[in-house]
């Protein structure tokens, strides 16, 4: 268990560095969305699985269709553009 | 300098504007020599070019900026961050008496057995209730920004019906089938976290999270239109405010009879108030949803 807690760790880490480098804002709204998931199992792990719930529900879930509802009102994603 | 006649005139002019005259006595202090304005227009290749280097400076020195700001801040947090006591240990003024009492006494206190439930909403009920009211008037600015009118102005209710039927028909068939199959799972499970609150994980806060993602799924997948059958802007407001009502009247209720040294009546109260805190997270979550998708409810 504590393997996996380390990846996660890692990964979460990577996640955050990579989600401001990315150039498009498609990816960055995914990598952040990967972020939260992996926040979310390591609540679980941490044994907090209220927080664990929350945060799959607002990180991974709402807070990413709000990005992709305010890029698509700017069109900053494909297939947008005539509307 | 005469102080005299100085004053004579701070008088006077006291009166007069006590009666009413807006017009000094004196105009000379108040009126300051007129100039003429200097009308300075450049051209517009001067224009121009001063908006470049005006960039350009900008630019040099943005970087520059940027990093002595993070700087700044990095070494002020650090700073602090060192000033506090090191994490885990004995002596630490977290390790009081209250988590204690909260682990031990939290159940007959309160009536709940899930600690975490019985701290959010009975012992730190007030912070939940804020947070709550956050919730609420977050929702209700977004709406005076974002509402369209609900007059029909020229034919705008028309085409929006046409727009959604023309939604319906072309709609993603994989979102439609797997919403189809996903969103009873999804309710059920909300319902299910909101009133197991007061035993197991969950609550107000995730449950009514996970209602509203479902409400978000259905309403993507099968357009707007259906949502609005069992909850149009009426209904919506008034499940948004009955929410919030409810559990203000029910934690008052609870501060005022289970109150220290009084017996506590209310042990299951914490259900009602999780199922109100659901309520406004719930709506707060699709209203925010649907008023940026299409600016309706």
């Amino acid at each position: 268990m504590i393997v996996l807690e380390y990846i996660l760790l890692i990964s979460v880490v990577v996640c955050a560095v990579a989600a401001p480098l990315c150039k498009r804002p498609l990816v960055m709204v995914i990598v952040y969305m990967a972020f939260s998931l992996m926040m979310a199992v390591l609540w679980s792990l941490l044994q907090s699985p209220d927080l664990a719930m929350t945060e799959a529900a607002v990180g991974a879930g709402i807070t990413s269709i709000l990005f992709f509802l305010t890029l698509k009102k700017i069109h900053a994603l494909k297939g947008t553009k005539d509307e | 300098m005469s102080n005299g006649p100085e004053k004579q005139d701070w008088r006077t002019r006291l009166v007069s504007w006590v009666d009413g005259d807006r017009e000094p006595k004196d105009q000379s202090l108040f009126v300051m020599e007129q100039r003429h304005r200097r009308r300075f227009l450049p051209t517009e290749e001067e224009h121009e070019r001063r908006e470049k280097t005006r960039l350009h400076r900008f630019f040099n020195w943005y970087p520059v900026a940027a990093v002595f700001i993070a700087l700044t801040l990095v070494t002020v947090l650090l700073g602090t961050v060192l000033q506090m006591p090191l994490f885990g240990q004995e002596s630490n003024p977290i390790n009081n008496e209250v988590a204690e009492h909260y682990l031990e006494h939290g159940e007959e206190d309160t009536g709940s057995s899930n600690a975490v439930t019985a701290m959010i909403l009975s012992y730190r009920g007030f912070d939940t209730l804020g947070e709550s009211c956050v919730l609420f008037l977050a929702v209700t600015s977004v709406m005076m920004l974002l509402l369209k009118d609900g007059e029909d102005e020229d034919g705008k209710l028309a085409r929006r019906s046409a727009r959604e039927a023309d939604q319906e028909e072309h709609g993603d068939i994989i979102l439609k089938r797997t919403a189809w199959v996903l969103t009873p799972f999804i309710f059920l499970f909300a319902i299910y976290v909101l009133l197991n609150g007061e035993t197991s994980p969950g609550g107000g806060f995730s449950g009514g999270t996970i209602l509203g993602a479902g409400l978000i799924l259905f309403s993507s997948a099968f357009g707007q239109r259906n949502v609005r059958v069992i909850m149009d802007r009426k209904t919506y407001s008034f499940i948004r405010t009955f929410g919030l009502m409810l559990y203000a009247l029910l934690y008052g209720a609870y501060i005022f009879f289970g109150a220290n040294g009084l017996p506590n009546y209310l042990a299951g109260m914490a259900l009602l108030i999780d199922l109100a805190v659901g309520l406004v997270v719930a709506c707060t979550i699709y209203g925010f949803y649907a008023l940026f998708s299409t600016g309706e409810i």
